[in-house]
């Protein structure tokens, strides 16, 4: 492809997965109709969802998961190592996600939890910006394949990616949806960064948070007026805890 | 069936079919249609900035594009987006324009890249003007600042090209470094026209600079201005324009008489989007180009 | 001015004969709220009886039919290192059934940025004149101050105008499509008996208004309270979500991405709806921003509402609708707004 004169060059891709479901990876393989030129645009060289090839040769690295475990912060360090741009993908990538729940918890207690009588070797949940530089943050769970096609586009050809600074209101605005406060139940769009386009608002669910904090996010007055609506502080920080993004702000 | 059921063809008004002309507000015309133009030549200026000569493609588009000194264009880089640049070509030269732009956002970066031949998208011109007739038979100040060469740019070619109607002209340029000096190619030029006085001053000089040194106030002192006889028009930073027009207003000069140009993030040139907005002014129609005493009126800061 | 007397049946079959050909929007229920209130919004209706015109207000306004959220401005073909461009408008016929007269109101000042100011919008003259309207009278609706911006009646922007008379509607024909489809279904002329129930129906909704806002000196106002300590109050309660310009009838600010295709064959030039509440909102090239605060950005809201649009077009840009007021999950709405404003003024 040439434009303005330049040609584009297609970047290699390496795709990897901490702690996490590997939901965000599959996002990846998604959506049909662009999925061909996707994989024209770029050279995937390492991504076990779709090809067993694997490189330590590439440009561009998609860090899917948490980190919980030292195998994976030692991972981790090759991968920023390797990589000329590292791009955080998904909640639990950019802020630890469900599994940071585990946090607020006693270590060995959560361990014998989940694991019983036999323990596993475990650390407190970090997000991947915890323990690496990140260039790059796609929050969502699972992340949007539209947004990561855009990601990708800025990153070969550098159009414009505007990553929205608002909160989710405004897109359930324009999707007409029934504000979730009108009809009594707990929601977080008023501080959540929107580009998911309100999915959950929509579906009656009220927003969970996985994108983390709208730019300047004002959860003091969010507090204020959540409370007036009686909700409890337990309700609202079991809700802002639960994808990790909002630690910090929790009431 | 009622009459209201043969859908309206907005593309059919006669307005519509007439030649693209931004010039002619408030008719009914393609508003985000660009006219097709190419890159010519790239012309390096400085680290951060290029200086693009463009040429719209159709040939009749290009002889019927006019502009005024102190207009800018929506350039359209498809794919990437629009930004306003402010005209810095001579006005005689119509559909041949020349941009001067600084490196800054995805829309420059892509600019910066792109190669000779590249194909680009003009939209305008837009925006108000200085009053080069009101000027004519005073004497000119042209102050700029920076990057604030690139609209004076315009004014200095059609005094130029128009050298008999008006006085003397003092040219005054400043910047912070040697190295950030645009057009210094011109330079030379510009001072051995008759009556143009050209005076360059840098804030930071470098082993080679043999020029004066300091605030582009410390060159206005040096001049000879008769109030009552001068137009200023004074392009830069708000810090630095604002030192300047002061300075003036207390020598004397009208504040009706002194312009700035107004760099603010036009989105659309036309009204409407209101993202240039300053409190109840939009800068792309009632400016970027303002008298002193309308910029004091601006509530929100400049 | 042309009035008509049109009867119950004779209305459900004017829409009807519309629905036929032409999709019709018109007030919906779309849920209740936890107080057992209604919700209404603009949609399309299938049906005569899927409309709901006793409808106290819709919770957006109708500004989407004509000034949509996300818009194509033009479409880019990429090929061999070079692009055409195309550009389209919207043409389909649309009829718009309900709208009362604040929305009336707005449309006529939407006009005057979109079609009478200085650069014409195609995309919305043409959306505009491919529109009919067949308005509505109704009671007051809670916290609307419209009567305070002579809003709540109107006399031009519309195909149709009705007052509910009971057994009957009056109609005032604003246009001749209005009169055509009216010629349809059969009218009456109407009778002295007609227009003494039309000003006795008139001076009732009239009466039942107490909601008022003083907003005549309001544009000197904003300028001597420029830096007043409301703006602050306010500002700290402003979530920066920008509903307030969703639902508002006249806020029209947008902003423009581009888009290409995964394979770089075409892309698009996008406008969508933005909110000048909006954190990055006046954001430029290189990260300033102009407005970094959140009390200046609302201040900005009402500054534009009451007084930038006064200057430009003779009449504030609020028509009183208080949708904002009604969206606004902190409770920032216009009526408590300027009263601190004037309180101060007054202090």
């Amino acid at each position: 492809m040439k434009y303005l004169g330049i040609d584009s060059v297609r970047p290699r891709i390496a795709v990897f997965e901490l702690t996490g479901c590997e939901g965000c990876e599959l996002q990846l393989a998604n959506k049909e109709e662009t999925l061909a030129a996707f994989l024209d645009a770029v050279e995937v060289v390492n991504f076990r969802e779709i090809s067993s090839s694997s490189s330590d040769d590439y440009d561009i690295a998609f860090v899917d998961g948490a980190v919980s475990r030292a195998d994976e912060v030692e991972r981790l360090e090759v991968i920023r190592e390797h990589a000329k741009v590292l791009v955080a993908l998904g909640s639990c990538a950019c802020f630890g996600g469900v599994s940071r729940l585990k946090n607020a918890f006693d270590l060995n207690e959560a361990n014998r939890e989940v694991y019983g009588d036999r323990p596993q070797e475990t650390l407190p949940v970090r997000a991947v910006s915890e323990v690496v530089a990140v260039d790059l943050e796609i929050p969502g769970c699972p992340v949007s394949k539209d947004e990561v096609e855009r990601i990708v586009q800025h990153l070969i050809w550098d159009v414009p990616y505007h990553f929205p600074a608002y909160p989710v209101c405004l897109e359930c605005k324009q999707r007409y949806t029934v504000c979730t406060y009108e009809v009594g139940l707990l929601c977080l769009g008023p501080i959540t960064r929107a580009g998911c386009n309100a999915p959950c608002p929509a579906g009656g669910l009220g927003c969970w948070g996985c994108r983390g904090p709208a730019v300047e996010a004002n959860a003091e007055e969010f507090l204020t007026t959540v409370h007036e609506r009686g909700f409890t502080n337990d309700e609202i920080a079991e809700r802002m805890s639960f994808f990790g993004g909002f630690e910090g702000l929790l009431p | 069936m009622s009459t209201f059921n043969n859908a309206y063809d907005v593309s059919r008004e006669a307005e519509m079919k007439e030649p693209l002309d931004f010039n002619r507000r408030s008719r009914l015309k393609h508003v985000d249609r660009v006219f097709k133009a190419e890159i010519l030549n790239i012309i390096h200026l400085t680290e951060m900035e290029k200086l693009y000569q463009i040429r719209l493609l159709d040939p009749a588009e290009r002889a019927r594009f006019s502009f005024l000194p102190g207009q800018f264009v929506m350039l359209e880089v498809p794919g990437y987006g629009e930004i306003p640049i402010s005209i810095s070509s001579s006005p005689a030269k119509n559909g041949y324009l020349e941009l001067c732009i600084r490196r800054a956002g995805v829309v420059t970066g892509a600019l910066h890249r792109a190669q000779r031949g590249a194909k680009v998208g003009v939209r305008g011109p837009f925006g108000s003007h200085f009053p080069m007739e009101e000027m004519k038979n005073h004497n000119l100040l042209l102050v700029a600042g920076g990057l604030g060469l690139a609209p004076l740019r315009a004014p200095i070619f059609e005094v130029i090209d128009h050298r008999p109607d008006y006085g003397d002209v003092n040219i005054l340029y400043g910047t912070r470094e040697p190295a950030q000096l645009l057009f210094d190619y011109q330079y030379e030029e510009w001072g051995r026209i008759d009556d143009i006085d050209l005076r360059i001053i840098v804030e930071k000089p470098d082993p080679g600079w043999t020029g004066p040194t300091g605030m582009i106030t410390e060159l206005i002192g040096d001049l000879e201005i008769d109030p009552r006889r001068t137009f200023a028009i004074v392009c830069g930073p708000p810090v630095m324009f604002k030192s300047v027009c002061r300075h003036l207003v207390e020598i004397g000069v009208s504040m009706r008489r002194i312009f700035v140009s107004l760099e603010r993030r036009m989105h659309c040139g036309m009204g409407k989007c209101c993202r240039c907005n300053v409190g109840s002014t939009f800068t792309c129609m009632d400016g970027p180009v303002f008298d002193y005493w309308a910029v004091m009126n601006l509530k929100e800061a400049i | 001015m042309l009035f008509r007397i049109l009867s119950r049946d004779r209305f459900r079959t004017l829409v009807e004969t519309i629905m036929e050909t032409t999709e019709v929007v018109a007030p919906k229920k779309v849920g209740v709220r936890s107080d057992g209130e209604p919700i209404h919004q603009f949609l399309p209706v299938a049906d005569f009886d899927e409309m709901d015109l006793a409808h106290e207000t819709t919770e957006h306004s109708a500004k989407t039919y004509f000034l949509p959220y996300r818009e194509n401005l033009s479409t880019y073909a990429f090929s061999d290192d070079d692009w055409q461009q195309e550009v389209h408008y919207r043409i389909q016929p649309r009829a718009m059934v309900g709208l009362h007269a604040c929305d009336i109101n707005a449309l006529l000042r939407l006009d005057k940025v979109f079609v009478r100011d200085h650069f014409p919008s195609p995309y919305y003259v043409s959306r505009r004149r491919n529109t009919l309207i067949i308005g509505i009278d109704h009671e007051p609706c809670e916290g609307g101050f419209c009567r305070s911006l002579g809003t709540d009646t109107v006399t031009r922007g519309f195909d149709l105008y009705l007052t509910d008379l009971g057994d009957r509607y009056f109609v005032a024909v604003g246009s001749d499509h209005g009169f055509d489809l009216l010629n349809q279904v059969g009218v009456a002329e109407i009778s002295d008996r007609d227009t003494a129930d039309y000003l006795e129906e008139r001076k009732r909704i009239a009466g039942l208004f107490t909601t008022e806002v003083a907003v005549q000196n309001l544009p000197n106002l904003l300028d001597i309270e420029f830096e007043s300590e409301v703006w602050k109050t306010w500002g700290a309660k402003c979530l920066g979500c920008g509903s307030c310009a969703m639902v508002c009838p006249t806020c029209y600010c947008y902003g423009t991405t581009e888009r290409v295709s995964m394979d770089f064959s075409s892309g698009s030039k996008e406008k969508h709806l933005y909110a000048c509440t909006v954190v990055d909102f006046a954001e430029v090239a290189g990260g300033h921003n102009f407005r970094p605060d959140r009390s200046t950005r609302l201040k900005y809201r009402y500054y534009h509402q009451h007084r930038g649009f006064v200057e430009a077009h003779d009449e504030p840009k609020c028509v009183g609708c208080n949708r904002c007021g009604r969206a606004c999950l902190t409770g920032i709405n216009p009526l408590d707004v300027i009263h601190d404003l004037q309180a101060e003024d007054e202090a």
